[in-house]
């Protein structure tokens, strides 16, 4: 009952274990990797603000398998994010855009033009 | 690859992708390294992987992951029934628009074969 509580104020408590996780194995990265994913992360922050908490993990953490991937398999940076690292950022954003605050401003243009529709 | 054929491909590549996988099951670094042995030598593995993930959501690959010794689990991508029938979709839209395409471009490269003559005096 308290946890419920405390839960809808700060979040789920199991976003938070994840974030935690997360950060966990960023830290073990080496530091060029490191480094790229800092700013992939700073640029999901800016370009793509993920409203809903789990969906923002699962998407650090999908970033985290291909990374941690290529640091173990000696892939370097380049050969990840390509020649032109903002367009790997958006096609990896984009599978997530149903975390993002514009989901629903998309719906709802949707909806409206519908009914305008009915209304001509 | 010049600036044309990267956004060409852009829009092929999903296709291209499922293609692969429905000859053989593999995994996402295998996958980048077919297309590269293809000839699409500057994809990005980031790329691949960010399409990996966008046809799994839609539910065209079926995915086991499967255990590393070193590193998170390598997730092993095989063809299902639904992206077996996208794939087919993907077949049918290219041969549409490859032949269509190529029509005009005989189209435009022999005027004359069309039977208009716009007033110029032809060879």
């Amino acid at each position: 009952m308290a946890a419920k509580w405390i839960e809808l104020v700060t979040g789920p408590f199991e976003d938070k274990r994840r974030w935690r996780r997360f950060k966990q194995r960023k830290a073990q990265l080496p530091a060029g990797y490191r480094t790229a994913m800092d700013g992939l992360e700073r640029y999901f922050m800016y370009a793509g603000p993920i409203a809903k908490g789990d969906v923002y993990i699962q998407m650090l953490e999908d970033l985290a398998d291909l990374i941690e991937r290529a640091a173990v398999d000696g892939t370097p940076i380049r050969g990840v994010v390509g020649e032109d690292p903002v367009e790997f950022a958006e096609a990896f954003i984009a599978n997530y855009a149903d975390g993002q605050w514009i989901d629903k401003e998309r719906r709802r243009l949707v909806d409206t033009i519908d009914r305008s529709e009915g209304e001509a | 690859m010049g600036k044309q054929m990267t956004e060409m491909l852009k829009g092929t590549l999903e296709g291209i992708v499922l293609a692969l996988i429905a000859a053989n099951p593999a995994y996402g670094y295998d996958i980048t390294a077919r297309l590269r042995d293809q000839g699409f030598s500057d994809i990005a593995e980031g790329t691949v992987y960010a399409l990996l993930l966008r046809i799994e959501k839609r539910g065209l690959v079926d995915v086991e992951k499967v255990p590393s010794e070193k590193g998170p689990a390598r997730k092993v991508y095989t063809l299902n029934a639904q992206g077996a029938d996208y794939l087919r979709e993907f077949w049918g839209s290219w041969s549409f628009l490859t032949a269509r395409i190529e029509h005009l471009q005989w189209d435009v490269q022999q005027p004359h074969n069309t039977g208009g003559n716009d007033g110029r005096e032809m060879d």
